[in-house]
């Protein structure tokens, strides 16, 4: 039964039900692929949710397709298979790598891979560009909207007039359809013209031409003359040459290279906003990439829009007011988001040799981003002007090397209200300082001040009335070196833009250091690998477009203000009780320099294992030392940048700074053992309690300190001996319970010895008796065998006698015989004489018995002689 | 001790990156205890005093010995999941109950990991456990003794020429005459963290000895090119299995290698393992896959990933190599995405599983590994492995009477077994994975402070050293039983020197560190008068070796999948 039990195998377990039978979502879970290719002629639009029952991500997923299912189940059909169950056809006929994957068909067309986020908004919007590839442009407004979109857009003009499938059309929609295989985020965006006045708008007169546009290159007409106008090659044409001003960045989950490929691209402005693929307007990001369009709108001189403007010049009406709003929405974004408020600063000359003067124009801005309400009509507010001095000059520093012509501005952050930063634009004035200011004014004295301001939480409000003041001036960023428009080709720090949903990828923010606090998951950041830093958008403004333009001019510009990242890990608490100081990034200038103490700090990461195995020795260390001199800290390398020269390349590293020269820090040398004794050596060798000196009062003072520590130290190594000598009392008492016991044992073991030394010598005792008898026994024997012997002999004669006595009686009967015809009447004497033969063979018979018994005893004696030995 | 850990759970919100794709880790951290409980409790009842349950039958056999396996082996598995009252009570099961005078001929390298590294885990956490303990704790103990005991029954093996060490020996006999002397290389090089936490504890120097003999057999056999082939004849010292890699038959040398380290600060043993590292880079290494090779041609011999590899990326964090590790990691998670486990042998050319070799005993390798790089990284995918990997076992090999070994990842067909490292192992590094805050993550912010009959020792401050089979060892308790006590005089005389005002030139350390580097040259003379004895001379120059290099810039971005490749 063992070795049978040993085989038992158990098949898998059948399988059940995925969905629920009340789900919208048709369940195969046999795996019934046929049937499931059956269902698909009843539907145009049919979702197959290929799943193994064992795998999380499909039970992830499971949801997310429910949801979508509900919204969409009356014109898709969702059809759940299970491709695990070995019986099933799916596993037979399918072969995947991992689960899930879902697959698209649009009639016949497909099956189109979503390899998308596994969230039901951004499935279902796929699900959706599956069912409508292509957008119909009925008119010119429509139009505009589409040429509008950040997203690169293809466009197709077809007269449906002549006939209902004009030539191209189909190849056109499969295109769109290809597309959403090969570009699953679906960027590109498909549109159909049917009117042929709006085709002209966009210079097509033929049906079935094709045009993608561009927003800062030309625009393109699909080459039917080179290439063949099937729909991959469309697809493929549309793909390669599309205008990626900003991107989207949605890693899959899976191994990939993605920000690795992109980033090494050079510096990069990562964008984070919470994204609804659904939503139908998106503000924020209309905002960005209105920023995006003229960072890279490098022809200054056109328009940022030609198409656009193209259409402007036609003469409807309708279509003129929206080319205009379009065009006032750009404006507002050349000018900063402001409060105007200024006042000019000289600031002091730098150099004494230098005869130069700084003149900086320092204005209040402020982007009342979470109460675009409480627009109050502006003014200058004394208190307000005095504060962004103060805030001024603590960052003037960043105007020290000014020495141009050219006006350099800059934003920071007031110190006093989270959402007003200031404005400065400083140039540095040689001699004609009047003309400067003349200069200056006839820029500022524009009439209109455009102001906008766009809600965080109330999206569909994202524009204010305009508010007119004359009294302020208004530094206007056109003529400044720091124009965002086309300023990715003037700067030779050109950013790349790339966008993420915050809904899925938050923790790359929270990497770059984005606060955990805030509940807006809005943040950007701009990361230069090559560089190994990265700059963070002022989290305390609030991400508008205004904003970024100033992030990204702040970095473009040649001394730039902005400055390395550096992340902190807040959610370090700092407890007194702890024997060793938790650095963190904020903590680390005031624990180390600021301290009066001398501090030994560890560098090390909670995964790196010779870390880790260490935190005995410097808990010991600071138990140790007098707490009074010496602080013993750490900081946890992989959460706290630190700058540059505090930067480390191995871990763990010591370092020492002594009291009094902190800025002479010493590193414990690589080659010794981290032990205590070594770092009592090291630390003593490097502390500056050593003083040579003569002593003064203040040294007294310290050699008292000192004894006092000394005798603290000492009382608390008395405690510690105190406590060990209980502990040695303890063992001391264990050890004497043991030896008694111990004791016990022996006594207990040496009357085992004394009984046992007793048989013993009765055993001896014995064994000699046996002896004797042996050798007593073995005499007997011997004599037993020479009696034998005797016998033996005396048999023998006796045998000797009877041949002879036979011998006798034969001869005597042949006596006989001759004699008995002569002698009848002797006949009675002769059976006398036979019977007397009779006799004697008798005896000889037994004699031979007697002896055989003679043998048998000597053997069985020696046998027992030899048991007893 | 309490408020120190609440302060560590605000420290690390484990949830904060995964929460965003909906994954609880407190409720998979619950389904994960269950699953302890259902496996433990069915073995209680229809196995012990078997070594492992058989949950198809419902019934134990012995496998690797007689000595209640599955018991010694989940034992501090009960403490990690909190369970003090069941730990107490096995302890003292253990000590009446499990005796090795027995004749069983029995595997040295799964008796060291399993029994003896078992019960000295058990004999470190008991304090934490509550167990009243000796006055000599943790130099002392039963449960030590009973270790000691055991591993004592595992020496005779170590008798060889080359003193590397029989794979089999009866516990009662010795070696059994006509055994064989092959034994494959983990088998030979996977005993210095038991053997030296056992000499360090009980003062006796004959384990870590012998285990430090036969590690140093097999580094003066490596191959010209710095490899190790997979079974070796211990009396001729004549490789018998000439495929190099880093799975099966080799493993766990390589992770003692780097375990040794760390647990001694041993820069010996890491030297051997850079080596090691070098030459496995360079030969076995294709596109974040580790493959099989001839040891002395380097030439590819098995295009496969084998279910024990996927150790190795854990072990490279715990030296630094995160980015290479998370690397292979994600390769590796491929795998079980495919198939809901890890199959024993998967062909990486052809993208499935190997004849023969289609099973997955509810390993825990590549789990461990998403532990390490979790502690390292905070990367959600490593949590959506633990969650697609409680799915799996779940859904997969949860039968009436515990867990069963997935005998054919095809089919999912299950086997009569359940191997003791499911206890010991899979479900401890998966409840690990889900609880930041369980006191093996301790980062050294609290610490536990013990009085010894010999002094005041400083215990459970983390960095504890998991050996093969997952049980922690305290690094601390090493150092209280051997080094505290030789270093105690020299500190002392170093303490009163810091409160004396003339300082005595005898103490100072006397390199010029101010000048930083570039004297190591005089320096063996000067250390060693000033460090008493250290071992090895030699030795002192590569200090270095012991310790990682900080992560680059481009890590604070490598999540979600994202790799970045170097620049060089």
């Amino acid at each position: 039964s063992c070795s049978r039990a040993k085989d038992v195998t158990m098949p898998a377990k059948l399988p059940v039900n995925f969905f629920s039978t009340r789900s919208p979502v048709i369940d195969l879970f046999r795996g019934q692929l046929d049937y499931a290719d059956h269902l698909r002629q009843d539907s145009e639009i049919v979702l197959y949710f290929f799943y193994a029952p064992w795998c999380g991500q499909s039970i992830a997923a499971r949801e997310e397709i429910e949801h979508v299912a509900s919204r969409l189940s009356d014109q898709v059909l969702f059809v759940a298979v299970n491709c695990w169950w070995n019986q099933g056809k799916c596993r037979k006929q399918k072969h995947f790598f991992y689960f899930p994957v879902i697959h698209l068909y649009h009639q016949s067309f497909g099956p189109i891979e979503y390899k998308g986020p596994m969230s039901a908004v951004y499935i279902e919007k796929f699900v959706r560009r599956v069912m409508t590839p292509l957008l119909y442009i009925s008119s010119r407004s429509k139009l505009l909207d589409f040429l509008s979109n950040y997203e690169p857009g293809v466009l197709g003009y077809f007269e449906f007039n002549a006939s209902p499938q004009p030539p191209g059309y189909l190849t056109f929609f499969t295109s769109a359809l290809h597309s959403l295989k090969k570009d699953y985020l679906g960027t590109i965006r498909f549109g159909v013209i049917t009117d042929k006045h709006v085709a002209e708008e966009i210079s097509l007169v033929h049906s079935g031409s094709v045009y993608l546009h561009r927003h800062v290159n030309t625009s393109l007409i699909y080459p039917n003359d080179i290439m063949n106008y099937t729909a991959e090659n469309i697809c493929k044409w549309a793909l390669e040459n599309r205008e990626m001003l900003i991107r989207w960045l949605r890693p899959h989950g899976g191994k990939s290279l993605l920000l690795n490929n992109e980033l090494k691209k050079g510096p990069a402005l990562l964008i984070f906003i919470p994204y609804n693929p659904l939503a139908e307007i998106h503000p924020l990001l209309d905002e960005i990439t209105k920023v995006a369009l003229e960072y890279h709108n490098c022809n200054k001189s056109q328009a940022a829009e030609p198409d656009l403007q193209h259409l402007g010049d036609t003469d409807s009406p309708a279509f003129d007011s929206s080319v205009l709003d379009a065009h006032m929405k750009l404006s507002e974004t050349f000018s900063i988001t402001k409060y105007p408020c200024c006042n000019t600063v000289v600031l002091p000359q730098w150099h004494s040799i230098s005869r130069t003067h700084n003149v900086c124009e320092l204005c209040i801005n402020q982007t009342l981003g979470v109460k675009p309400n409480k627009v109050h009509v502006p003014h200058c507010n004394f208190l307000e002007i005095e504060a962004a001095l103060d805030s001024f000059y603590l960052q003037e520093h960043t105007f020290f090397q000014v020495i141009s012509n050219t006006i350099e501005c800059s934003n920071f952050l007031s110190f006093y209200s989270p959402f007003s930063y200031y404005t400065a634009c400083c140039r540095t004035v040689n001699r004609n300082f009047l003309s400067f200011i003349s200069s200056e004014k006839t820029i500022f004295q524009t009439p209109k001040v455009a102001f906008s301001s766009h809600g965080k939480k109330d999206n569909t409000q994202h524009s204010i009335p305009h508010i007119e003041d004359r009294n302020c001036f208004i530094p206007d960023l056109h003529i400044s070196g720091t124009n965002i428009t086309g300023l990715s080709c003037r700067t030779n720090k050109t950013l790349n833009l790339y966008l993420l949903d915050s809904n899925l990828f938050w923790i790359y923010a929270e990497r770059l250091g984005a606060s955990r606090s805030t509940h807006l998951k809005e943040f950007a950041a701009i990361v230069d690998l090559k560089e190994e830093v990265h700059y963070v958008l002022d989290q305390n403004q609030s991400l508008v477009g205004s904003t970024l333009e100033n992030f990204i001019k702040n970095f473009s510009i040649l001394y730039s203000p902005l400055k390395r990242h550096l992340v902190d890990d807040s959610s370090v608490h700092f407890n007194e009780q702890r024997v060793i100081t938790e650095v963190t990034t904020n903590t680390f200038h005031d624990t180390v320099f600021l301290s009066e103490k001398n501090v030994l700090l560890l560098y090390y990461a909670q995964w790196c294992g010779f870390c880790a195995s260490l935190n005995h020795i410097f808990i010991q260390l600071a138990r140790l030392l007098p707490p009074d001199n010496f602080t013993v800290a750490r900081i946890d390398i992989t959460r706290n940048d630190l700058p540059w020269e505090f930067m480390t390349d191995r871990l763990p590293t010591v370092l020492f700074f002594p009291h009094q020269r902190k800025e002479q820090s010493v590193k414990f040398p690589e080659d010794f053992s981290v032990n205590l004794p070594n770092l009592l050596k090291f630390i003593l060798h490097h502390s500056s309690l050593s003083s040579s000196e003569p002593c003064t009062k203040e040294c007294l003072h310290k050699e008292t300190v000192l004894q006092q520590g000394h005798i603290s130290h000492l009382e608390r190594e008395i405690q510690k001996l105190r406590s060990e000598i209980g502990a040695l009392h303890q063992a001391h008492d264990q050890l004497e319970a043991q030896l008694s016991e111990a004791r016990r044992e022996e006594h207990r073991l040496q009357q085992q010895k004394h009984t046992l030394e007793k048989q013993h010598k009765t055993l001896q005792l014995h064994s000699e008796q046996l002896q004797a008898t042996y050798n007593q026994k073995n005499q007997e024997l011997l004599e037993m065998a020479q009696k034998l012997q005797e016998l033996a002999d005396a048999s023998e004669n006796l045998l000797k006698e009877n041949t002879l006595l036979r011998i006798l009686v034969a001869s005597r009967e042949g006596k006989l015989q001759s004699k008995d015809e002569i002698k009848e009447a002797l006949q009675s004497e002769q059976i006398l004489s036979e019977e007397n033969d009779v006799s004697v063979s008798t005896t000889t018979a037994t004699l031979e018995e007697k002896r055989i018994d003679n043998i048998d005893t000597i053997e069985t004696e020696h046998s027992s002689g030899n048991r007893t030995e | 001790l309490g408020s120190f850990l609440c302060l560590w759970a605000l420290r690390l919100p484990a949830g904060t990156g995964a929460a965003a794709r909906g994954l609880d880790v407190g409720s998979y951290r619950e389904r994960v205890r269950a699953m302890f409980y259902h496996a433990y409790e069915h073995y209680l009842e229809s196995a012990f005093p078997y070594d492992e349950l058989r949950p198809l039958t419902c019934d134990g056999q012995d496998t690797w010995g007689s000595f209640s396996l599955t018991l010694i082996d989940a034992l501090d598995t009960l403490l990690i999941l909190g369970n003090v009252s069941e730990f107490q009570r096995v302890v003292s099961v253990l000590q009446e109950g499990v005796d090795f005078d027995i004749d069983v001929n029995a595997s040295v390298f799964e008796t060291n990991i399993r029994v003896v590294g078992g019960l000295l885990s058990a004999h470190l956490l008991s304090k934490k456990a509550g167990v009243e303990v000796e006055v000599g704790w943790p130099c002392s103990g039963p449960l030590l003794r009973m270790a000691e005991e055991a591993a004592r029954k595992l020496l005779p093996a170590f008798q060889t020429p080359t003193g590397m060490p029989y794979g089999t020996v009866n516990l009662l006999h010795g070696v059994n005459p006509g055994e064989t002397p092959v034994t494959c290389t983990a088998g030979i090089g996977t005993f210095i963290v038991e053997f030296a936490t056992l000499s360090h504890l009980t003062g006796d120097p004959v384990f870590e000895d012998v285990a430090r003999k036969a590690l140093k057999a097999l580094w003066k056999n490596r191959s010209d090119i710095g490899l190790v082939g997979n079974h070796i004849d211990v009396i001729t010292a004549k490789w018998v299995a000439q495929d190099a890699g880093i799975g099966a038959g080799v493993d766990s040398y390589f992770e003692y290698l780097v375990k040794g380290a760390i647990l001694l600060q041993d820069k010996e043993l890491m030297s051997m393992f850079l080596e090691y590292n070098k030459a496995i880079k360079n030969y076995t290494k294709f596109d974040d896959w580790y493959l099989w090779v001839q040891m002395y041609k380097g030439t590819v011999s098995m295009p496969v990933f084998q279910s024990l590899e996927a150790y190795w990326p854990g072990l490279q964090s715990l030296i630094g190599d995160v980015d290479n590790a998370m690397r292979t990691f994600l390769n590796y998670y491929t795998v079980w995405k495919q198939f809901g486990g890890l199959p024993e042998f998967y062909n990486i050319p052809q993208g499935y599983t190997v004849d023969k070799r289609e099973g997955y005993p509810l390993r825990p390798e590549l789990i461990e590994s998403a532990m390490y790089l979790y502690r390292a990284t905070r990367d959600p995918t490593l949590l959506e492995l633990g969650r697609d990997a409680v799915e799996s076992i779940e859904k997969i090999s949860k039968v009436d009477c515990g867990f069963a070994t997935i005998k054919d990842l095809r089919d999912h067909r299950l086997d009569n077994r359940m191997e003791s490292f499911f206890l010991a192992e899979t479900v401890k590094y998966l409840y690990l994975l889900f609880d930041p805050d369980n006191f093996i993550h301790n980062d050294g912010s609290v610490f536990d402070v013990v009085i010894t009959p010999y002094g005041e020792c400083v215990l459970n401050a983390g960095g504890y050293v998991f050996n093969t089979e997952a049980h922690p060892i305290d690094p601390a308790a090493l150092h209280c039983c051997r080094k505290r006590k030789e270093e105690q005089w020299e500190v002392e005389d170093l303490m009163r020197e810091f409160y004396s005002l003339k300082k005595n030139k005898k103490f100072i350390l006397k390199r010029a560190s101010d000048n930083g580097e570039g004297e190591s040259a005089k320096d063996p003379e000067d250390a060693s008068s000033e460090k008493g004895e250290e071992k090895r001379n030699s030795k002192k120059r590569s200090h270095s070796l012991l310790s990682c290099p900080s992560q680059s810039f481009n890590s604070k971005l490598a999540v979600l999948g994202q790799v970045f490749l170097d620049n060089t």
